[in-house]
């Protein structure tokens, strides 16, 4: 019967993987710690989150090291270089999620301490944010699993934050006349964008696990084509 | 798919026509070759995939199979090689590639006990119909082999052998330039063309088989391992021919090292290694033809998978 070979070659891509997997746990910290900070106008978490996210970018550094390394040293192909080349891919999606959290934690000492804050809103920042945490999470299980239909769940599930940040867009351009409040709402529409960039990171995640699995890379959803998305996904 | 047949060539100016040069003894025994459907095992559901490829086939193979001494050695191959591509033969030892290498050429006739069913049609001719002279065979379709073998002579009379016994026309000189030209080693040689060959260095003496085998104006080079003895600049310097002879011809390439078949060749062949569980005899089929990056980024078997991510060993 054949032998495994190798075995010292899977084992280091077994951690990268990990590592890289890891990235995703800190962005779920990450984001929980950013809704505080937004939630309660806590400037002192958001200047927390801004200075932790070097570690996220040091994860980032590293993973993309091991890639190089793995590919200089042990010439990869085939699945080993699918989930290679995914991994280089997620470790990115990764950074850019850590960056939305300090774009969205350096907005929170712009508004003031006190700032006057339109309930409607900040609930739907709220449930926009546990959508993103939630689809966070999905993705690094779907990857993880190489789950395909978990991960093309995530286009539905983004449906949803998709949803909310259009009615904050619309909430916030009713904010009346006052500046304060006009200048606060603008704010939130900035939040939500940061958000909804999240979970379209998570989607792109989603496409590199069904990428590992499949072997063709297609897009769950074209921004350019939208007429053809309900075809594509299932 | 296409029918098989047994029938000989009727095209009475067959290419490889006995005649057309002198015949040394030995190669025209026909060692009990059989070739037809009656004799070709039906299909066991070989998984080959048949690739879109927009130059014609050099080389059509039909359920080929040989054997040595009544046992299998290579069972039910079937597939075309491009032409102008280099095609690469991966597998491990033992799945029948070299086997399958010299059947091209006829190379297995040399062996008494080698039968070969199926058929191979080199440009539509079948190889091993009862006129086709296997010595004009291997002047088309020329072979270098894993150890450089040059003979012990000067690097000219080297060149010269093929075309003198093949009584070729045309000016020696001219034919020993361009072969040599062709073979990336004319440069390094052309100011002591009457020094021994034995005088080279390894990577050099390989340049100059491959040279040799083009002396005779071969219109494909198969070549079995033509790099394993050679350190990585000389390797890189017959990969780099390779990829310069394949403007003018079709190359087959059996290669042990994976990273090399990935790097020159257009088209890969992933033999495997079949083991009959009540005779315990092993024998090689093709598992997986397809273009190499396909083969190396998303192969369509399993045990393609597992071999050339070397998860198997």
């Amino acid at each position: 019967m054949p032998v495994e070979a190798r075995l010292h070659f899977r084992q280091e891509l077994q951690a990268l993987e990990e590592q890289a997997l890891e990235g995703l746990d800190m962005v779920v910290a990450a984001l929980e710690r950013t809704l505080e900070a937004v939630l309660h106008q806590d400037i002192e978490l958001a200047s927390y989150v801004i200075a932790d996210d070097d570690r996220i970018d040091g994860r980032y550094l590293e993973v993309r090291q091991g890639i190089l390394s793995l590919m200089a040293r042990q010439a990869p192909v085939a699945s080993d270089l699918r989930l290679i080349a995914a991994l280089l891919d997620l470790t990115r999606n990764v950074e850019r999620m850590g960056d939305q959290c300090v774009n969205i934690a350096k907005l929170v000492p712009l508004v003031g301490r006190e700032p006057p804050v339109e309930e409607g809103i900040l609930a739907r920042i709220d449930r926009m944010m546990r959508q993103a945490i939630s689809q966070t999470a999905q993705c690094k299980q779907a990857f993880s699993r190489r789950d395909v239909q978990l991960a093309e769940d995530l286009v539905r599930q983004d449906d949803e934050i998709d949803r909310l940040n259009r009615e904050i867009f619309s909430l916030a351009l009713q904010s009346g006349d006052d500046r304060d409040a006009r200048e606060w709402g603008a704010t939130m529409m900035l939040v939500a964008r940061s958000i909804e960039r999240v979970g379209d990171n998570a989607v792109d995640i989603g496409e590199q696990t069904a990428f590992v699995v499949t072997g063709l890379f297609r897009e769950f959803t074209d921004a350019s084509h939208p007429e053809i998305e309900s075809s594509v996904v299932h | 798919m296409k029918q098989v047949t047994d029938r000989p060539e009727s095209s009475s100016e067959a290419r490889f026509a006995a005649g057309a040069g002198p015949v040394p003894a030995g190669t025209q025994a026909n060692n009990g070759r059989t070739t037809g459907p009656g004799t070709a095992p039906a299909a066991t559901g070989a998984a080959t995939t048949k690739p879109s490829v927009d130059t014609p086939p050099v080389f059509e193979i039909e359920k080929l199979t040989v054997r040595y001494g009544g046992k299998l050695a290579v069972h039910d191959v079937s597939f075309d090689i491009t032409e102008k591509r280099i095609t690469a033969l991966i597998g491990a030892s033992g799945c029948g590639k070299s086997t399958f290498i010299r059947s091209l050429n006829r190379m297995n006739d040399l062996i008494p006990s080698a039968t070969v069913e199926g058929s191979v049609r080199y440009h539509g001719q079948n190889l091993y119909a009862s006129e086709v002279d296997a010595v004009q065979v291997r002047k088309r379709i020329g072979m270098v082999f894993q150890k450089p073998n040059p003979f012990p002579k000067s690097i000219y009379d080297n060149i010269a052998f093929g075309p003198r016994v093949l009584g070729m026309d045309g000016n020696m000189d001219e034919m020993v330039e361009r072969a040599l030209r062709r073979g990336a080693l004319w440069d390094e040689v052309k100011d002591r063309l009457k020094t021994n060959a034995f005088g080279m260095s390894g990577g050099q003496q390989q340049r100059l088989c491959i040279a040799r085998a083009l002396a005779t104006d071969p219109d494909v080079l198969l070549m079995d391992e033509p790099a394993s003895a050679l350190d990585p600049i000389s390797t890189g310097h017959i990969e780099d021919l390779m990829f310069e002879l394949k403007e003018r011809y079709s190359i087959v390439i059996v290669t042990h090292n994976m990273q090399q078949a990935a790097r020159v060749s257009d088209m890969t062949a992933f033999f495997t290694v079949v083991v009959d569980e009540a005779s315990g005899h092993r024998h090689g089929e093709v598992v997986e033809y397809d273009e190499t990056e396909k083969v190396f980024t998303n192969p369509s078997d399993e045990r393609t998978e597992a071999y050339v991510t070397g998860r198997v060993g």
